[in-house]
């Protein structure tokens, strides 16, 4: 799997859609952490699911 | 009684009880300890020296007029330092919250006082519990006690509770387990760590770091000693509406030694597979130990799910504790350690189609563990792929590659944090350089009993659980 790239620009728009206006010095430190992240969502992406995959939000509290 | 430090919470109750030793002689030995050796050890935060003199005087006066509060009368013990306790100050290990003083004890501190344990202080910790390796720029990185040489991890995030406990600063100690964070520390430090099932033991009162994935439980030197801290904090509690009704069984008496015909299954492949070559030789001898006693050990293939854990942890945990920390981040930035600022603002990049999508896989990995257990009693593993590393080491080289330190500690425990089953660290061998290793045990939700029955087992079988560290 490659690494995903993100540019400044997108980091800015990702920052501010979730309500953060954050330096384009603090994107920058962000950036490896980012490009981590989107591998790891990207493996997520791939994983075969099925039709019965409901989520669970926590163990089945009894 | 010059070694009272090195005493289980067993036998300082028993001793205690029977009016062998007095709780102030205890309590004083322990802050003794505290003051020789924390300036280098860094596991507390804050040392509550007074209040827990006054505990031991006020236990010992109970005693004498024969109202002993209950099976923890007069021991003491620690608190990671994200418990909420009245009146003194819990800071999260930020220095954002080193003014926070809470108004109200944590309901497991809260159970614990009412159980007659005394604190003795509050125990250093990753910031905001946001990490593995132990470390902490606002109040000092905690040293593993295992080397005095080269500094090494302790683990984290519990840092401070797994070295207090491993040097004798604390008989016991609570940690917070979000992704390993009681059992990593516990595996680096030579301790025993317990992460109960979801919903077994009371989170209100505790900062969070992710609320779906995280669970509070007991760091001690014995299995016998968290069955004795876990029969005191559990149970249902309505300020934690996750928490269970179903009702609190006896831990202690489940620790019979006997662990003939236990089906036992080995967790090979991601697990086994991806230790180095001293903690894959340590949890197979331990397996044959085990089997020596009577326990049935078959090897359980896991690996095609458990590929998928970190790809549905990150979500989880990124987006809830961006949901914590987002006023914070917009005001107080500048006063997180900037790696843990880092971390949080990756949340920002999560959507709720992910965050959906990780609960879907979480439910496989849960589905997954379940279906393993249904023919078995526990499974068995490593706890962490790699002893402790040294604090400056970025990088590992695992069974299976290399990988990042950070990834490397919690690759064997997240998977249960992700699916809410109780799991136990316990110390399964020591390398030729005498470091610790560490040894999990996942068991059946809600079967803790049977989990720290396994752990006592092999501890009553081996001596790993009793070394120690040298110090001062």
């Amino acid at each position: 799997m490659t690494t995903p790239s993100i540019d400044l620009e997108t980091l800015r728009h990702g920052a501010r859609l979730a309500g953060f206006a954050w330096s384009d010095a603090e994107l920058e430190e962000i950036r490896p952490q980012v490009e981590g992240a989107l591998r790891l969502l990207e493996a997520l992406e791939a994983v075969a699911l099925g039709d019965a995959a409901e989520p669970t939000t926590l163990y089945r509290t009894l | 009684m010059a070694d009272l430090f090195w005493s289980s919470m067993t036998e300082l109750a028993r001793l205690i009880a029977t009016k062998a030793v007095s709780p102030v002689e205890v309590v004083r030995v322990h802050l003794d300890r505290i003051a020789a050796l924390d300036a280098g050890l860094k596991a507390y935060i804050t040392v509550c020296g007074d209040r827990a003199l006054d505990g031991a005087r006020a236990a010992e006066a109970a005693l004498m007029a024969g109202t002993a509060a209950g099976p923890l009368h007069g021991v003491p013990y620690a608190l990671k330092d994200l418990y909420d306790t009245a009146g003194i100050a819990t800071t999260g290990g930020s220095r954002i919250f080193a003014q926070r003083v809470p108004v109200r004890d944590a309901t497991v501190v809260r159970r614990l006082g009412e159980a007659g344990a005394i604190l003795l202080g509050k125990l250093n910790m990753v910031e905001f519990a946001y990490g593995p390796e132990g470390l902490n720029i606002h109040y000092g990185h905690t040293r593993n006690p295992w080397d005095r040489a080269v500094h090494r991890m302790p683990g984290g995030s519990s840092s401070g509770s797994g070295a207090a406990v491993a040097a004798g600063l604390a008989p016991g100690a609570l940690g917070s387990d979000t992704g390993g964070s009681i059992r990593i520390p516990a595996s680096l430090c030579g301790i025993t760590g317990l992460k109960p099932t979801y919903g077994r033991v009371s989170r209100s009162g505790v900062l969070p770091l992710a609320w779906s994935m995280d669970h509070v439980g007991p760091m001690t030197r014995s299995a016998a000693d968290s069955a004795l801290m876990l029969g005191a904090m559990a149970g249902y509690d309505p300020a934690d509406p996750s928490t269970s009704v179903l009702p609190v069984p006896d831990y202690t008496a489940a620790l019979t030694g006997d662990l003939k015909g236990l089906r036992i299954g080995l967790l090979r492949t991601f697990f086994l597979d991806g230790a180095t070559p001293p903690v894959r030789a340590a949890v197979e001898a331990a397996a044959t130990t085990l089997a020596g006693a009577g326990a049935v050990i078959d090897d359980v293939d896991l690996a095609g799910v458990m590929r998928h854990a970190a790809a549905a942890s990150m979500p989880i945990v990124a987006s809830e504790a961006l949901a914590y920390h987002a006023d914070l981040l917009r005001t107080r930035a500048a006063d997180y350690d900037p790696e843990i600022a880092r971390r949080l603002r990756v949340g920002a990049y999560v959507t709720g189609m992910h965050y959906v999508r990780a609960q879907q896989v979480r439910a496989l990995v849960r589905d997954a563990v379940d279906g393993a257990l249904a023919r078995r009693d526990v499974l068995l593993a490593p706890s962490t792929p790699v002893v402790a590393p040294p604090i400056d080491v970025r990088e590992v080289m695992l069974g299976d590659g290399a990988s990042d330190v950070r990834s490397a500690l919690i690759r064997f425990t997240r998977p249960f944090n992700l699916s809410g089953h109780p799991a136990c660290s316990l110390p399964g061998g020591f390398t030729d350089g005498g470091l610790p290793v560490g040894l999990q045990i996942i068991g059946r939700p809600f079967d803790e009993a049977t989990v720290l029955r396994v752990a006592d087992g092999f501890q009553r079988l081996t001596d790993f659980h009793a070394r120690r560290p040298v110090l001062g």
